[in-house]
């Protein structure tokens, strides 16, 4: 490797111990999870929450992020049924990113995941619709 | 920290330098005055890790194990005749790196891959910045932590990105493994984290 670090760092960096520093690739904040007054979308937000944020809030591995427009506006119109095969069942996309079955939670019923996916579209959608309307 | 003063005087473009391996360097003077944020260094050489590591896991790990089913991965690869785990791909690339690193004269830096919760000792946080940063990674998720420490006289920046556990196989064979100091991580949930670690001088 041709990097060229120690040779050449100049002599403007102080002697100062300054942390942190908080850069975002994705910035997931839990106000962006929109609540809705539907009770069974509720539920689904919880279970969302504890099941799929961890990827599908930062995009992490290359899970679609339902805040980001342009990741699922060809997801929403799918048949909602393809998409509830895809989580219960599990996936590999065409470029063989991995959705792993019931998001790696078996104890999760099919309900269940079809609940936590009926979440993600509806946040999917609110934010397809507050940018069309921007 | 997106207005960092701080700024590397360095010979080759960041562009030029991740794409050249071993190869011959001729430094125009015009090159040699340009100049990067040491974390902007850092922010690209760990885009280039994951851009890598992410390649290996999908386009030779999901498609041969998940999809194909042709092979399997194993953190026992040689016995079982089994392709390498994508972490274990990383380390060794870092190990490699940090070795052909020492016959290089002008190349001082180095990549770790490390948990405050690790199989392997070896591979836990030593340096205060190291477990700052690996419990800010976990504390403070989708965020990177920054800072700079001074080791054996030697300044350094130290940067620290979250490793995240993405497939069920990374999630539980941390759980069951008879050495891990935690059983209960959920796919998602972020298992350690990428340090890495260039020298500066002040």
């Amino acid at each position: 490797m041709s990097f060229c670090f120690s040779s050449v760092i100049s002599a403007t960096f102080p002697v100062v111990i300054f942390t942190v520093a908080i850069v975002s690739e994705a910035l997931a904040e839990k106000a962006d999870y929109v609540q809705s007054g539907n009770e069974a979308l509720q539920q689904g937000r919880d279970l969302w929450l504890e099941n799929c944020e961890g990827c599908h809030g930062y995009g992490v591995a290359d899970a679609p992020v339902p805040m980001q427009p342009d990741d699922w506006r060809h997801r929403v119109i799918k048949e909602k049924e393809v998409l509830y095969s895809h989580a219960i069942d599990g996936f590999i996309g065409e470029d063989y990113s991995m959705m792993p079955a019931r998001g790696g939670n078996d104890e999760l019923n099919d309900e269940q995941v079809k609940a936590a996916v009926d979440y993600m579209l509806f946040l999917a959608n609110f934010y397809i619709k507050r940018e069309d309307n921007q | 920290m997106k207005n960092m003063k701080y700024k590397l005087k360095k010979k080759l473009m960041i562009g030029t330098a991740l794409t050249t391996i071993a190869a011959t360097t001729v430094v125009s003077a015009e090159v040699s005055d340009a100049t990067v944020s040491v974390k902007a260094m850092a922010d690209a050489l760990h885009l280039v890790m994951d851009s890598d590591r992410s390649v290996y896991t999908k386009k030779i790990v999901n498609r041969l194990v998940k999809k194909d089913k042709v092979i399997k991965a194993s953190e026992h690869f040689e016995d079982e005749k089994a392709l390498v785990l994508p972490a274990q791909m990383f380390r060794f690339g870092s190990e490699l790196a940090a070795k052909r690193a020492e016959k290089l004269d002008d190349v001082n830096f180095s990549y770790t891959l490390q948990s405050l919760w690790p199989i392997n000792k070896q591979n836990a946080p030593k340096t205060e910045a190291e477990k700052a940063g690996l419990k800010y990674v976990v504390d403070n998720k989708g965020k990177n932590y920054y800072t700079t420490e001074k080791l054996g006289g030697v300044n350094y920046f130290t940067a620290v990105y979250a490793d995240t556990g993405v497939a069920p196989v990374c999630v539980s064979c941390h759980n069951k493994h008879p050495d891990t100091p935690k059983k209960d991580f959920k796919i998602g949930d972020v298992m350690g984290g990428v340090v890495i670690r260039i020298p500066v001088e002040g």
